[in-house]
């Protein structure tokens, strides 16, 4: 006779852990809830494979060839924006998350302020404020510019107000004793120690807006992005396939190299490719 | 009829460090036996070889009388135990599921994956804790255990895969005297009223005295000493020891003024 | 009166190492500088520009909120997508980040190829897959889904695989050395060791995607996204405003959620 083996979680009580339970039951909870507004459909899904696949096939065409001295400008315009607006970014995050950190901020009042004007710029994506900017300021990088650069200070002011708020407290107390002013103890007690960890901070945002970058130019604040879009929507697969393959290249040359420099700060060592 | 077997093995390792330089050595069923030498003779890679956690670059291991190869290596490991100096125990995971991952080469691995286990494996793993006496402890997470008792969790662990032969890599050299006491009585324990052969590491030379019935002194890759504690002399553990390179050798005379 | 003394050279300080940060800063400052001159931006108008911009941003002050009950359906839909984006997102990172582990892939081939699929994903911006996907199945807020799925299943597995990486190596010895098979591996030592560092991770994926789902209505791909765009092209400032603030208010309390929920898990 073959004895049954009941089977059990490692738990007292055999049942899984009630964390764990709930957050996957809320989750799915939430899913079949939703499934009508998402209009999943399998059916389709299975579809549009032979569809996707045919698409797939049609890419991989002779590319443009005189086409691609506009895609070389135009990528360069994307990797161009994407530096001009983080740099124009830390600039003016350095003296805001300065502002944004209870340790260093003049006044609580201050502090509360800044805070939440960061959490404005970076709640909304890059491409809404894009849309608003081209309306104020015209076509061209300059409104896509000035988006990234102000979502990015959101993101930045708010990284580096927490890297100063963790500085060890000892260090600034001895730049202080010694008499620095209100700006000296901040210039040279807190920015030293928190720009190590900033630098991290910085290349995961450089590699983030590149990304962002790209799709700009859909709404006309310049870059790939118009060319992108626009290539799709006239079928011109002969130009969409080196957009891709040259979006690809930079997006993972960048990544790779702020890989490198991180491991690098990191280690402290030449790190193995 | 030995119940390991290691045949002319030697390790290489890809950087060209030469850890184990050619040893032959059986370990017969049911015995204590431990490993003595300074550290970087090669002790911890030898053990490891017993297991697979290492694969020999030239000779063979066997475990009761099978070759040690990469298609058995999950049978062969189900009945080798391990226990480590650094216990090497899940932080997170309660000390139950700790030991529970000793089942986990029995079971039929498709429960396992969701933390599913049978009756009879919750019994083995509360065994084993009565076993060393964490009972108590059972539900708390194993980070909050002090080092004397996440180390007793290693060796339910270890004792939950119901071995045939359990390697202790250092298994004290992280505790303090009192812990390191109870953690090798335990394994001597085991050895007596188990009959499960236990192969230990260690670099103290008394507690080697004290516990085994047989010491392997091994010193940059090579046996250089294989006898019963008895056999031990100052002489033997200058052999043992000895450093070439190093004129006044403080290790050497702080272990002879331990033997 | 004291004889002068000279003192000896070795006490002296030793040459001082050449600081090339000003050499650095210089050489940023003429990049960014010739950056703005290639891009063609012209301070001038960003300087007149600004003066029309603040009279442009009062056009946004009377947000007419007419269309409300359609704009909160958006919104729903919006974070529906985000929502179903970031699970298939978490189902592909859960497979995939344990081959791309070095210290864990069973292979190296298939650590190599995890890596570059990995990769890939994350490489092509959720835009354009959102614009392959409405090609391929239509308008709707399933491409938006797998746009974001993919897109973020690259994220998702990247940093689930460097926190894998950074598991204490003894760990998955541990539980290696009683024979288990390596998803017991995954499943014992790896999941439970970065339990925190994974939710941290999924949490920031999810509040990335609720934004990024609110764009890709732009291209069609469903949700407000589109709404905006169009009010926006049609000079509709009243209605504009109003859809930026219920964009807005919305981002702001999934924000809040989030960081609330990581406290909680800290």
């Amino acid at each position: 006779m073959t004895q049954i083996s009941i089977w059990r979680w490692p738990t007292h009580n055999g049942l899984p852990p009630l964390p764990a339970v709930a957050s996957v039951v809320t989750v799915l909870t939430a899913m079949w809830l939703t499934v009508s507004l998402v209009e999943v459909d399998v059916a389709r899904l299975v579809g549009s494979l032979s569809k996707m696949l045919s698409f797939a096939g049609n890419m991989f065409v002779m590319p443009d060839w005189k086409y691609l001295p506009q895609l070389l400008v135009k990528m360069l315009e994307t990797i161009e924006m994407t530096f001009l607006a983080t740099a124009i970014a830390l600039f003016v995050s350095l003296p805001l998350g300065l502002l944004a950190a209870r340790n260093a901020t003049p006044h609580v009042i201050v502090y509360r302020l800044v805070r939440d004007l960061l959490s404005l710029m970076r709640a909304m994506p890059e491409l809404v404020w894009a849309l608003v900017f081209v309306s104020a300021v015209g076509l061209g990088p300059l409104p896509g510019v000035m988006a990234l650069a102000f979502v990015t200070v959101g993101f930045m002011g708010k990284f580096f107000a927490e890297s100063i708020e963790v500085v060890d407290h000892k260090q600034v107390e001895g730049v202080t004793a010694h008499g620095a002013g209100w700006f000296q103890v901040r210039i040279f007690g807190m920015l030293p120690q928190a720009l190590p960890d900033f630098i991290g901070t910085v290349m995961y945002i450089l590699d983030h807006n590149l990304r962002a970058a790209t799709v700009l130019g859909l709404v006309g604040a310049g870059g790939i992005g118009y060319d992108l879009v626009m290539s799709m929507r006239l079928f011109q697969y002969d130009r969409l396939l080196p957009i891709a393959v040259a979006i690809y290249l930079v997006v993972t040359l960048l990544d790779r190299f702020s890989d490198q420099l991180r491991s690098r700060i990191i280690h402290g060592v030449q790190a193995k490719i | 009829m030995s119940i390991i077997s290691i045949k002319s093995a030697t390790k290489r390792f890809p950087n060209g460090f030469e850890a184990i330089k050619g040893i032959t050595a059986d370990i017969a069923a049911g015995s204590f036996t431990v490993i003595l030498g300074p550290s970087g003779a090669g002790k911890s890679t030898l053990l490891r070889l017993m297991n697979g956690l290492e694969t020999p670059t030239g000779g063979s291991i066997h475990i009761t009388g099978e070759t040690l190869g990469k298609s058995n290596l999950r049978k062969m490991r189900s009945c080798v135990g391990m226990v480590f100096q650094q216990f090497n125990l899940v932080e997170r995971l309660s000390v139950v599921t700790n030991v529970l991952t000793g089942r986990l080469a029995h079971r039929s691995w498709l429960g396992s994956l969701l933390y599913l286990f049978r009756n009879e494996d919750m019994e083995i793993a509360q065994e084993a804790l009565a076993r060393v006496g964490l009972t108590d402890k059972a539900w708390n997470r194993a980070d909050k255990l002090s080092g004397g008792q996440q180390q007793r969790v290693g060796i339910a662990r270890a004792l939950a895969q119901r071995p045939k032969v359990i390697l202790a890599d250092e298994p004290v050299a992280s505790l303090d005297p009192v812990s390191s006491e109870e953690i090798m009585m335990l394994l001597r324990e085991i050895c007596d009223r188990d009959g499960i052969t236990v192969v230990v590491n260690l670099h103290q030379v008394d507690l080697a005295k004290r516990f085994a019935d047989r010491i392997i002194g091994m010193n940059s890759g090579r046996v250089v000493f294989d006898g019963t504690p008895a056999e031990l002399s100052p002489l033997t553990l200058q052999t043992i020891y000895k450093r070439d390179e190093i004129k006044d050798d403080t290790n050497l005379n702080l272990a002879l003024a331990y033997a | 009166m004291k004889p002068r003394q000279t003192t000896p050279s070795a006490s002296a300080l030793p040459p001082k190492p050449r600081n090339l940060f000003p050499v650095w800063l210089a050489a940023l400052l003429a990049l960014l500088w010739l950056i703005v001159h290639d891009l063609e931006i012209s301070f001038e108008t960003l300087a007149y520009g600004v003066a029309d911009m603040a009279e442009y941003f009062s056009r946004y002050s009377k947000p007419e909120f007419s269309e409300l009950s359609r704009y909160l359906e958006l919104m729903k839909i919006t974070l529906a997508t985000a929502l179903w984006g970031t699970v298939f997102a978490l189902v592909v990172a859960f497979f995939l980040a344990p081959l791309a582990a070095r210290n864990l892939a069973p292979y190296p081939l298939a650590y190599r190829a995890a890596r570059e699929l990995l990769n890939f994903m994350r490489a092509m911006p959720d835009l354009l897959l959102a614009l392959i996907f409405v090609a391929a199945l239509g308008l709707g807020p399933l491409p938006g889904v797998l746009a974001l799925g993919v897109h973020t299943a690259g994220f998702l597995g990247k940093f689930f695989a460097e926190s894998l990486e950074r598991v204490d190596k003894g760990v998955y010895e541990g539980v290696t050395s009683t024979g288990a098979n390596f998803p017991q591996i995954v499943m014992y030592a790896g999941w439970p060791s970065i339990q925190r560092e994974a939710l941290g991770y999924v949490l920031y994926i999810m509040d990335r995607n609720v934004r990024m789902a609110s764009v890709l209505g732009m291209v069609g791909a469903g949700g407000i996204g589109l709404a905006l765009h169009d009010t926006l092209r049609m000079f509709n400032y009243g209605q504009s405003a109003a859809l930026i603030i219920v964009i807005l208010v919305t981002i702001l309390i999934i924000d809040y959620a989030s960081a609330w929920l990581r406290r909680r898990l800290s």
